[in-house]
């Protein structure tokens, strides 16, 4: 088992280096400038421009400039030692190369994803800023999903073809269809404004003291929880309902049925153990579909989570945010599948890691 | 006063994003404006604004969107002050007076004395000196460097006095001086911690009607009463800046009462108007919104100048250099359709370039171009543009630019999220296709659009000017020596000598007595009018929505807190 687990963390290191790779070409590529974005404005010069550019190291070539993400070093034609030599930046000039390398004593194989071009703090401050945000709303997103997806999928496979099963199988469609922001929306305006029983939006009630306060956390979560998971719900009723259907036609079903066993523990000890075991694939990856489809939920309800972050990252072409956010993301999906697979083995004896 | 060109990319930004209008600047009508508390003020309350966007970072020369300023402004002094009403330069701010050498080029200000850091520092002239060293120091990654062009020197002849000297003439130079003030006491003196000062995320110290309290980014911004704020401490206890990125959310919680102030969009203006507990107040943005028009080929853009300040012939653009194209499509546009249909009525037609609320240099004279469809196709035909094969779209035969048998497809283009601009695309696709062109209209995101528009790349863009000032030189997107591919904003490469020399004229005109430069702006507007650089679509019309709970409210154009510290809770 331990060295599966290091294999298997072993083998993460290539895929993070390509995913570093393949991202970074795309990001740096693509079409937009995160200077001209930030200087669309008539009163600003083009050397000032040029300047910024040169001071971010937005003028080398990718490759370069990749390089300089992982490593934390940058290398530059000629000697430039002045211009760029600053107490956290050490920089020499290598006369038989005719170049200046500058260590900047961060990059990420050091652990450090970088500045932030939009806000000057570090990525990682900007991660953990958020992290605790999407991470709130994503778990009670995904607890609601399974509290209410699981046994909604067995009682629909147990009435198979009754009117709950039909319903639920609608609500599914339903569900999987309705767009965030409408349903959002909809929330906001019936339970917020004309109702006025919940808040409309953010995580807290903003005042000048901003004191912590439980309740008041709980009833800002309501909403986007339950926008978050419908979604999940209706994945994983359906889910559930295929498992058990196939679940309760085994013969081992047959035998509990027969030594007089009660229906409920048939359906949820007997069937439901054993359709429990493939959610787990999908429960790895499920995680981050949560995290990743909060952007709209995010918006919608002025949370200010990580979607909401990388969004606005990549539309003001802040590179090293972006950077930051997938490769984050990219190693949560590493690990979350590494648990899926892990788990498969805890609930099947018969699986061997 | 504020940075107003500061909100172009910002605005342009955020309605790229969310359709969000500009909360701010110049009124039509006003509505429902409060008579000020005449007895004693009511002490307590606190105003929530909703915002789209949140601030980026709370250090004046660093920031360079409008969320940033609307938070920072609070702490920050500045040299001069702005007329809420007018936009005109007045001495409201640290400047209590200036004198003017006679030649025009050395401005002797004199400040305020006894206004006070929080801290209990007396803002002098070291702060604004060092600001601007700042901004020099090649230790300070800043766009705001331009605003040292033409300056020769900063002088502090004693803590209350401030000597700038130019170089030469600029009328509107003074702009360029508004800037927030640093507390210099708390930065290194050689400027090396001005880029990552803990300062520039909770600014420590605040010389202004509100000290900062607390930042939750993409949250909330909180700031609290300045008990020693020079014009008197605000009677509400504080200030919150909350950001709701929604529009319609935005709406929901202004009716909630959860915010007191959001900018409303033109579909949302119903909602507010019926409400009893809403004010709204409407006026004109000093922004516009146009249909560029490249007159040179995307294919091979140019510099509009060499090295030396000489004019360089462009390679023209093979359908859009033709001026019956262009007097076409601006004929054949329905503009009260548009304001309407599109704007929702929240526009107004405008001529030229210069807009109404600048009235001394606005020219009421100059009527806007008809909508009349049958003109606009005759003038095609005229310039041999015509459907020769039956097609429905017109061909080159004949025509002054193009080569024989071209077809007149013409790409159109807008920034993608902003709905507007996508029903404006639609209608003049429309519009135009129904007199023979073929215009391909796309939404493309908008920081490739930027790359597109600068680039010089384009045939025809949608797009909008916000926080144009209260000066009307805007040289940068008419004169050659801004036609730069990659960077100049004059990207529709428009070349007319003639302008070139009016727009110089016109800022240097010594004593910059207005009714002079009247004159040069004049004959400006009628050019630009004449020669249809841009399809000027519709005037700006901002609406902001509030709640009544304070008395003395009196918003205006320029400012809405303009005397927040008078405000009092509505009893």
């Amino acid at each position: 088992m331990a060295r599966y687990i290091v294999r298997r963390l072993v083998q993460a290191i290539p895929t993070l280096l390509g995913v570093s790779l393949i991202s970074f070409v795309i990001v740096y590529n693509s079409p937009g400038d995160p200077i001209l974005i930030r200087t669309f404005d008539p009163n600003i010069t083009q050397e000032t421009r040029e300047i910024l550019r040169r001071q971010l190291g937005l003028d080398q070539h990718w490759a370069l400039q990749y390089i300089g993400w992982l490593t934390g070093v940058t290398v530059r034609g000629g000697d430039v030692v002045e211009e760029f030599d600053r107490d956290e930046i050490r920089c020499s000039y290598f006369p038989g190369l005719n170049a200046t390398f500058c260590d900047s004593g961060g990059g990420i194989l050091r652990g450090n994803l970088g500045t932030s071009i939009a806000t000057n703090q570090t990525v990682w401050e900007r991660l953990v800023e958020r992290m605790w945000a999407t991470f709130q709303l994503g778990v009670s997103a995904l607890v609601v999903s399974l509290l209410v997806g699981v046994p909604l999928g067995v009682i629909s496979a147990v009435r198979q073809a009754s009117i709950f099963d039909a319903s639920v199988r609608v609500l599914a469609v339903v569900g999987n269809a309705l767009p965030a922001f409408w349903f959002g929306l909809l929330l906001i305006y019936f339970f917020g404004v004309v109702l006025g029983w919940l808040p409309t939006g953010g995580m807290r009630t903003v005042s000048l003291t901003n004191e912590f306060d439980l309740a008041d956390r709980i009833r800002h979560l309501v909403l986007p929880t339950i926008v978050l998971a419908v979604g999940g719900v209706a994945l994983i009723s359906r889910f559930m309902r295929t498992e058990t259907l196939e679940v309760i036609r085994t013969d081992y079903i047959r035998m509990a049925k027969a030594k007089g066993v009660a229906a409920s523990r048939v359906w949820f000890v007997h069937a439901l153990r054993n359709a429990l075991i493939p959610l787990m694939t999908i429960l790895g990856p499920g995680i981050l579909g949560i995290l990743s489809g909060a952007v709209i939920t995010e918006t919608i309800f002025s949370w200010p989570g990580m979607g909401r972050m990388t969004f606005s990252a990549a539309v003001q072409r802040d590179y090293p945010t972006v950077m930051g956010t997938v490769m984050f993301f990219s190693l949560l999906t590493i690990l979350g599948n590494l648990l899926s697979d892990i788990l498969y083995g805890v609930v099947d004896p018969r699986v061997r890691l | 006063m504020k940075n107003k060109r500061i909100s172009i990319l910002a605005a342009l930004l955020v309605s790229a994003l969310l359709l969000a209008a500009c909360p701010q600047p110049v009124p039509v009508a006003e509505t429902a404006v409060e008579a000020p508390a005449s007895d004693a003020a009511v002490q307590g309350g606190v105003w929530v604004e909703g915002s789209s966007a949140d601030a980026t970072i709370l250090n004046p020369i660093l920031a360079s969107d409008s969320a940033s300023f609307d938070v920072l402004g609070w702490f920050f002094p500045s040299l001069l002050g702005q007329d809420p009403f007018s936009g005109a330069i007045v001495p409201t701010e640290m400047a209590e007076s200036w004198d003017v050498s006679e030649d025009g080029l050395i401005w002797t200000f004199h400040l305020q004395d006894g206004v006070m850091w929080s801290d209990g520092e007396q803002v002098t002239a070291d702060d604004f000196k060092f600001t601007y060293d700042a901004i020099a120091s090649d230790l300070v990654e800043t766009p705001r460097k331009a605003n040292l062009d033409n300056i020769a020197s900063i002088d502090v002849l004693d803590p209350l006095t401030i000597q700038v000297t130019y170089e030469e003439v600029k009328c509107d130079a003074l702009n360029n001086l508004g800037l927030g003030w640093l507390p210099s006491h708390l930065y290194a003196e050689d400027f090396s911690d001005v880029m990552d000062s803990p300062l520039n995320e909770e600014p420590a110290v605040s010389a202004g009607p509100f000290i900062f309290n607390e930042w939750i980014r993409d949250d909330n911004a909180t700031v609290l009463r300045n008990d020693t704020y020079w014009k008197g401490a605000p009677n509400m206890d504080g200030w919150i800046y909350k950001i709701v990125p929604d529009a319609g959310a935005r709406l929901a919680q202004l009716q909630t009462g959860e915010l007191d102030l959001i900018g409303v969009q033109p579909e949302q203006l119903t909602t507010v108007q019926l409400n009893p507990d809403l004010n709204l107040h409407k006026f004109q943005d000093d922004g516009y919104s146009y249909i560029g028009l490249n007159q040179a080929n995307p294919e091979n853009p140019q510099a509009g100048q060499d090295e030396d300040g000489n004019l360089v012939a462009q390679d023209p653009h093979p359908v859009l250099s033709d001026l019956a194209v262009r007097q076409a499509i601006a004929h054949a546009l329905d503009y009260d359709a548009i304001i309407s249909k599109v704007y929702l009525g929240q526009g107004y037609q405008i001529a030229s370039n210069v807009l109404p609320a600048v009235g001394w240099a606005h020219d009421p004279s100059l009527q806007p171009y008809a909508f009349d469809t049958e003109l606009a196709s005759q003038i095609l035909d005229d310039a041999s543009w015509t459907d020769s094969d039956g097609d429905g779209v017109r061909e080159c035969n004949g025509c002054a630019t193009a080569e024989a048998g071209a077809t007149l497809t013409i790409r159109l283009q807008t920034n993608a999220g902003n709905t507007t601009r996508e029903d404006l695309g639609a209608l003049v696709q429309d519009q135009l296709n129904s007199i023979g062109f073929d215009i391909q209209f796309e939404a493309i995101e908008f920081g490739t659009l930027v790359g597109e528009l600068l680039g010089q790349t384009f045939d025809m863009v949608i797009i909008g000017w916000t926080g144009l000032g209260t000066d009307p030189n805007d040289d940068s997107f008419w004169h050659t020596k801004f036609d730069t591919p990659g960077s100049g904003f004059n990207f529709v490469s428009y070349q007319n000598p003639r302008i070139d020399e009016l727009l110089e004229q016109a800022v240097s005109v010594p004593g910059c007595a207005t009714d002079e430069r009247a004159t040069f702006y004049h004959e400006i507007q009628k050019i630009i009018h004449d020669d249809i650089p841009y399809v000027f679509v519709t005037g700006s019309v901002g609406n902001t929505g509030y709640s009544k709970k304070f008395n003395g409210t009196d918003p205006g154009p320029w400012s809405f807190y303009h005397n927040v510290e008078t405000w009092s809770l509505a009893q």
